[in-house]
């Protein structure tokens, strides 16, 4: 119940966050400094959850040898053809292979 | 002013013609969401039940991920609503457009605000706000059933996956990608890189709340440098 509490929550703050311009303030101007702010908003949270996905019960980051390698992979494959599902399919094959090396 | 038929069937078909290739990459996206929800430990319903109320791919696997990882309850709740902080964005663009709509569009409409709808009708040139209308609801309508019949079908291969395969790691791998795919300027990679260093030098906070220091830190750093060089 409290997952769907979470969901619920989510949901309501998605919503406001897409609506809030549209809906309310239709007619205002958005100050230049926050739109500014705004913009580094996806790349910084983004980067901040993959190093927090990595981390373990204890505290630490597990970086081994394959996830190190999909990495870098997958930031070459990311920046030749600009899709994240080149970027997964190349970076999982290359994290399955080196797994099973080593 | 209404729109003939002809003119209806053609904006639609516009609209369904112009999503179909957006939702291709959604697939895999939508089969991991079905599969983390599914080792999450949460209920598969209620898990299901993010794609209606949240309806946007990133919150929704930042959430179930991190409360399946033992993630504090406010802490993956935080995490969720930053990563849709974007949409705001979306929403003061696309304000004056909708100063035109009806009452019950201005509501309805932000719903279906998703990365590709804005992508889709931003490239559109202003047109007459009930052709605006159709198009913006059919490729909605699109992407909303379509996210909900491939989370459903993730639900249904994720048992069948063996846990050896370790499907999870999709998740950061994917993010990689959508973070590169978003960079159009070097203050960005600053922000992203001084993310993840924060996040990693307060890795043993409990319940992942580096993720948040990581987060407002690197968000910080890409605004001074952009400030700075202008």
């Amino acid at each position: 119940m409290s997952a769907f509490l979470a969901i619920l929550v989510v949901g309501i703050g998605t919503y406001a966050s897409r609506a809030i311009f549209i809906v309310a303030l239709a007619g205002r101007q958005i100050p230049g400094r926050v739109l500014t702010a705004l913009d580094f908003v996806a790349p910084a949270v983004l980067s901040a959850l993959v190093i927090a996905l990595l981390i373990d019960d204890s505290g630490n980051v597990s970086i081994g040898w394959p996830e190190a390698s999909a990495f870098a992979v997958g930031l070459g494959t990311a920046y030749k053809t600009r899709s994240h599902i080149w970027t997964l399919a190349v970076g999982m094959a290359v994290y399955w292979v080196v797994r099973a090396l080593i | 002013m209404s729109l003939d038929l002809k003119t209806k069937r053609e904006i639609s078909r516009q609209a369904i013609t112009d999503a179909i290739p957006l939702e291709i990459p959604a697939i895999p996206f939508g089969l991991v969401l079905g599969l983390v929800i599914t080792e999450s430990g949460i209920d598969y319903l209620v898990g299901w039940s993010s794609s209606p109320l949240i309806f946007g791919g990133a919150a929704q696997l930042t959430l179930i991920s991190l409360l399946g990882s033992g993630s504090a309850w406010a802490a993956a709740v935080a995490a969720g609503l930053v990563v849709n902080a974007r949409h705001v964005m979306y929403s003061a663009a696309l304000a004056p457009t909708f100063q035109h709509q009806p009452r019950w569009f201005r509501w309805l409409g932000p719903y279906t605000l998703l990365d590709q709808v804005f992508a889709l009708v931003t490239i559109r040139p202003d047109e007459e706000p009930a052709a605006f209308r159709r198009y913006y609801l059919t490729a909605g309508a699109m992407f909303w059933s379509f996210w909900m019949v491939t989370v459903a079908l993730g639900l249904v291969i994720g048992p069948v996956v063996p846990t050896e395969w370790n499907l999870g790691f999709a998740v950061p791998l994917m993010f990689v990608g959508l973070i590169v795919v978003g960079i159009n300027k070097w203050p960005k990679v600053v922000a992203a890189l001084v993310a993840a260093g924060v996040t990693y030098v307060f890795a043993g906070l409990p319940n992942k709340v580096g993720l948040l220091v990581g987060a407002v830190v690197g968000v910080l750093a890409g605004y001074l440098i952009e400030v700075n060089r202008r």
